[in-house]
């Protein structure tokens, strides 16, 4: 998978990588047991302290979204955590909001909105 | 043990005219701090009495334990210095440079030398006073690392190079990182840099230590609030309310920063000050240079 930062971001470096790490599994690009880059290499790729990509690998272990196995590497869980249910449902309406909004200024009906994202959608299944 | 201690460092170059005024921190071994500042706010100062270049006129330095200025030696073969206006010997060739260096240092890696030396592309034969200055600094960040460092000391080392040669720099830092998990203390102006390359920011302002945290708290546990001017007096009722940290007029708003979540601050300010249409915002590093140095409390 292909990661990028930007320092000046609204989001600390470390939760842009999470972000990028549980969007990937989420759209599916990555898969249960495949391996990530060790924490170094992502360092040295994205020219930043290798100690951030290890707080945000460490974030993801906690969440139970990827595992380091000593010595062989980090690897996407094999079994994903069920997120308790209010709080994904807090995460989807701030996001839902944010899309709505952007809909609006751009004057883009709902009905158009909806089509996008099944459009989107099946996008990320392929 | 601390890889550095600075303890009460007070230096003036002339009397009544003090550059550091009481500035005390300690890093811990593999810490990567930056050290931010305005021009003339002391991060020069500092890092030379470190490297032992100045003496503090009271208070305490230690670097790996040791005293700059009467282990001197001790010290510097495990430390890599590199700041902005190091002077290389004009007259001598990148090879001759390097050899020097070589020879006053036990530790140093041929190997590394080499790989850096590939690297920035670097002809042994070219005379100093023909290089870039991005060139320049990568002979001077060479000389600095290929011992293997314990401590780095960067003074302001991206200074005046262009953006490519910055990268490059950064890059060879992490790599260093990589391997060998040197304790770096570094100053730069770019604050880019700073939050690509440090876990923890320590920030001075006219010689006195104004912040000093974890780069992902400070990102995180504080917020910046503009709110309109509003009546004579806000000015004060902000910075008295709790997790108020500074204040600044700017044409018709006021800026203040809290050391609370957005949500919080915004929260705080409908309750206390009965402000409903404050923005609240979570606060990039600039952002925050900028309010702590520009505003006062």
């Amino acid at each position: 998978m292909q990661f990028h930062v930007n320092p000046s971001g609204e989001l600390p470096i470390y939760r842009q990588i999470m972000r990028q790490i549980t969007d990937a599994i989420a759209g599916g690009r990555v898969a249960a047991g495949d391996q990530l880059p060790s924490h170094r290499d992502l360092a040295a790729q994205l020219v930043i302290a290798p100690l951030t990509v290890k707080k945000a690998y460490d974030e993801l272990e906690r969440e139970g979204l990827i595992t380091t196995q000593r010595g062989r590497g980090t690897y996407v869980s094999e079994s994903l955590p069920v997120v308790d249910a209010a709080q994904r449902r807090e995460r989807l309406r701030e996001a839902a909001q944010q899309l709505l909004t952007q809909a609006a200024l751009s004057g883009v009906p709902l009905a158009e909105v909806v089509r996008l994202l099944k459009e989107i959608q099946k996008g990320m299944k392929s | 043990m601390k890889a550095l201690e600075f303890e009460n460092i007070h230096r003036a170059y002339r009397r009544g005219a003090d550059v550091l005024k009481g500035i005390t921190f300690s890093v811990d071994a593999g810490e990567v701090v930056g050290l931010v500042g305005k021009n003339g706010a002391g991060k020069t100062t500092l890092i030379r009495i470190a490297m032992g270049m100045l003496e503090a006129q009271t208070g305490h330095v230690r670097v790996l334990g040791l005293d700059p200025r009467t282990d001197a030696l001790d010290m510097k073969r495990r430390v890599g210095y590199v700041s902005e206006d190091q002077i290389l010997p004009e007259f001598l060739t990148v090879g001759a440079v390097v050899r020097l260096h070589r020879a006053l240092f036990p530790t140093w890696d041929d190997q590394l030398e080499r790989r850096l030396r590939e690297r920035f592309e670097l002809a042994p034969r070219a005379r100093i006073k023909t290089l870039s200055k991005g060139q320049a600094r990568q002979v001077a960040l060479l000389c600095a690392i290929a011992h293997r460092p314990e401590v780095l000391l960067l003074d302001e080392p991206a200074g005046g190079l262009d953006p490519a040669a910055r990268r490059e720099f950064l890059e060879t830092s992490i790599q260093l990182l990589n391997e060998a998990g040197s304790t770096i203390l570094f100053s730069s102006h770019y604050m880019t840099d700073v939050e690509r390359m440090a876990g923890r920011i320590v920030m001075i302002h006219e010689g006195c230590l104004l912040l000093d945290g974890a780069l992902d708290d400070l990102r995180e546990q504080y917020s910046l609030a503009l709110l309109p001017r509003g009546p004579v007096g806000w000015h004060d009722r902000l910075i008295g309310l709790s997790g108020c940290i500074s204040v600044r007029e700017q044409s018709d708003s006021l800026h203040a920063v809290f050391r609370l979540e957005p949500q919080q601050c915004r929260s705080l300010l409908q309750r206390e000050l009965h402000i409903s249409d404050a923005r609240c915002l979570s606060i990039t590093l600039d952002d925050m240079f900028v309010e702590l140095v520009e505003g006062r409390p």
